[in-house]
């Protein structure tokens, strides 16, 4: 895979390994011109945002980027993508819904759902109504999250004010290594043995640590591979806080790398529901099934003009 | 918050101003005083102010060398205030003996705090449901009453203890006709109102607080319920002034319509029975008074008078505002939670500390509305 590049100040070209693969997608099967009822799903994360299109209840495009420098513009660009891809505006659609840490901030959206309840519908929606536990493994924090046979939130734990074991932190350690992100669950389980895992939970602490590995001479490999085994460890501390249910789902970004999937599966037991969907568009795509719900309960609502 | 509750405020935030200026209006001595369980009864028929030490709120480098890292926030920023100088005006300081870890609060203050004249450990049982209780209890007050008796010079009649008794009594009457404006649909006063008056009664003079407290009822009388309540709340805990905190929880559709906390419905649940011994009706009140959980044993109080208060409020869910490495309080969470869970109030576990993420909070608590709601989004 290609390595996106920055350029610095002083001329110098830097690789960004930690960049993931922003990614815009529709149905191409369907035409939403035939649709009754089109909602539009924002989800503005600390990391990325996403934009999604539910036409007549069934997903019909996306859009997963990267998060800008603020919620509003992130919001509008996620949108903007879909838009030219499938040529559907705002005036198009019946009712958008905002979620995500910036979802007060969505200046076309009627409503905000916190992106608790989001992820939980959305995991329904890709994973079924067996869904029971949700985790959500986001850019700067994480959730467990029980739901019933619907999709509402019964109970609900976050992660407290430390990004170890989310996004974020994956991106810090992608970049340490050199190792591009989208590799580094392969790249962990090429291993002659499973270490144990860095010792810290901390993200800065645990990068110090990985260059002390490093320096001790551990393969990077291995050295990712004990930094997936202890965010895998840590995720699960949350989980067993709250009981893991059969019917166990893997939403954000983290649920793309298999270094840390498959060791949180094999520490509890237990084998995440799989999906064909984007694990990314997890919040969005229930903002907008919720969008779907509320017009078929109270109408469509008039659009918003997107911000100039 | 409209203007009505606007003298509370303006006290609780320039709270050592106020005290400063008592003090030169009155020419009396100042206390700074930790934990609810200190008999003002006894300071204030002395001619003293008795000034309860809240935290601030702020980031503070100050109490590291005296504090173990694992001790509460509350007691943290609680001594950070007394080595920072913020009550310099108090000359005497004393605690009521609660949880160890105020303790150490207490005894780094008297240490450290250079404008300390003298100070006070008042070594209140922490069994109170033993037999023996009040009677210990009694001779403790007794012994407080001599010593400040030394402190001001002067005998603390029987009869300044009643008056005490009688102005004190009367705010705790007053704070809870407040209250009970709560339990309306729609109340006419909100958490973060009734939480101004609660706080400011533990430091302002309790007979300009009656006073103020009695302009405010007949003014709320008048007002009306169009503030839609949303989601009715109860909160739980120690020692909570994070108004940021109450003031976004009610922006969000939500009212707070009572509480468990030490800085609200504990400090001036009961009021004490008038007794024909004045120092038994002290004494005896806060060994009754609603148990903080270092004093809820064997029996555990709490758990019928928490639940009580949630159906008699109406509160919809609760909130537990746990100050971070709080031991006693965290000791009673799970049994607390379970027996509200049982009873249909269901519960939301929020860690504080000494400042809080109002951010991140915010996304809790509305996530736990939504989970409270009717089945609007299905």
């Amino acid at each position: 895979m290609s390595i996106e590049t920055t350029n610095s100040s002083a001329g110098e070209v830097k690789p960004e390994f930690w960049r993931w693969q922003e990614n815009c997608w529709a149905d191409e099967s369907k035409d939403w011109r035939s649709a009754k009822v089109i909602t539009v799903g924002i989800d503005v994360g600390s990391v990325s945002s996403q934009c999604v299109i539910v036409a007549d209840g069934e997903l019909y495009a996306y859009n997963s980027m990267r998060t800008g420098n603020n919620s509003p513009d992130s919001a509008a660009n996620a949108f903007k993508g879909v838009e030219l891809k499938t040529g559907l505006t705002l005036d198009d659609v019946h009712m958008v819904v905002g979620t995500g840490y910036g979802r007060v901030n969505v200046p076309f959206s009627h409503k905000a759902i916190t992106e608790i309840a989001c992820h939980a519908r959305g995991a329904n929606y890709m994973g079924g109504n067996s869904v029971r536990t949700i985790l959500d493994m986001g850019g700067q924090d994480c959730k467990a999250i029980h739901c019933d046979d619907k999709g509402k939130v019964t109970n609900f734990l976050m992660n407290d004010k430390c990004a170890a074991g989310t996004g974020r932190g994956m991106e810090v350690i992608s970049d340490l290594m050199q190792i591009p992100i989208a590799e580094i669950g392969a790249r962990s389980f090429d291993v002659e043995e499973e270490p144990d895992a860095v010792s810290s939970i901390c993200v800065v602490f645990a990068k110090s640590e990985a260059l002390g590995l490093l320096k001790a001479g551990w393969s990077k490999n291995k050295v990712v591979a004990a930094y997936c085994q202890a965010m895998a460890e840590r995720v699960v501390s949350l989980l067993e806080r709250i009981g893991v249910e059969e019917g166990f789902f893997i939403t954000g970004g983290i649920a793309k790398n298999p270094g840390v999937v498959k060791r949180i599966e094999k520490i509890l037991g237990i084998q995440a529901v799989s999906t064909k969907i984007d694990s990314q568009i997890a919040g969005a795509l229930g903002a907008a099934l919720f969008a779907q719900t509320l017009v078929q309960k109270q109408g469509p609502c008039k659009p918003v003009a997107l911000a100039a | 918050m409209s203007g009505l509750f606007d003298q509370f405020k303006t006290w609780y935030e320039n709270r050592h101003d106020y005290a400063r200026d008592w003090k030169a209006r009155k020419g009396g001595t100042v206390v700074a005083t930790m934990c609810t369980y200190v008999p003002e009864e006894i300071l204030m028929a002395a001619g003293m102010l008795p000034v309860r030490v809240l935290g601030a709120h702020e980031p503070q480098n100050v109490t590291e060398p005296h504090i173990f890292g694992m001790y509460c926030p509350f007691s943290r920023d609680s001594l950070a205030q007394g080595l920072l100088g913020r009550f310099d005006y108090a000359e005497g300081v004393t605690l009521s003996h609660s949880c160890i870890q105020y303790r150490q609060t207490f005894n780094s203050w008297k240490l450290h705090v250079p404008t300390v004249k003298w100070d006070y450990y008042l070594p209140m049982p922490n069994q109170v449901q033993s037999k023996f209780a009040k009677t210990l209890h009694r001779a403790e007050v007794a012994k407080f009453r001599t010593f400040i008796e030394g402190v001001v010079g002067k005998t603390v009649s029987d009869d300044a203890l009643r008056g005490a008794v009688e102005i004190i009594n009367e705010n705790r009457r007053l704070l809870r006709q407040l209250f009970d404006y709560r339990k309306e649909t729609n109340p006419r006063v909100t958490g973060t109102e009734a939480l101004y008056a609660s706080l400011t009664s533990q430091f302002v003079d309790k007979e300009e607080h009656n006073a103020e407290l009695r302009r405010v009822l007949a003014e709320v009388e008048k007002r009306d319920n169009s503030r839609e309540e949303g989601i009715r709340f109860m909160t739980i805990g120690s020692e909570n002034d994070d108004l940021a905190f109450m003031a976004m929880v009610e922006s969000v559709g939500a009212t707070i319509v009572i509480d468990d906390q030490c800085s609200g419905t504990r400090y001036f649940w009961n009021e004490a029975r008038i007794q024909d011994d004045v120092i038994a009706t002290i004494a005896d009140r806060y060994c009754e008074r609603p148990a903080c959980p270092t004093k809820d044993y064997p029996t555990h109080t709490r758990y019928e008078h928490v639940l009580k208060l949630a159906k008699d409020y109406n509160a919809r869910g609760a909130i537990f505002l746990q100050q971070k490495f709080c031991d006693p309080h965290e000791g009673d969470y799970p049994d607390l939670k379970a027996h509200l869970e049982a009873n249909d109030i269901p519960t939301l576990f929020l860690e504080f500390d000494m400042t809080n993420p109002i951010g991140p909070f915010r996304i809790r608590v509305e996530a736990f509305m939504e989970t409270l709601r009717e089945d609007e989004l299905f």
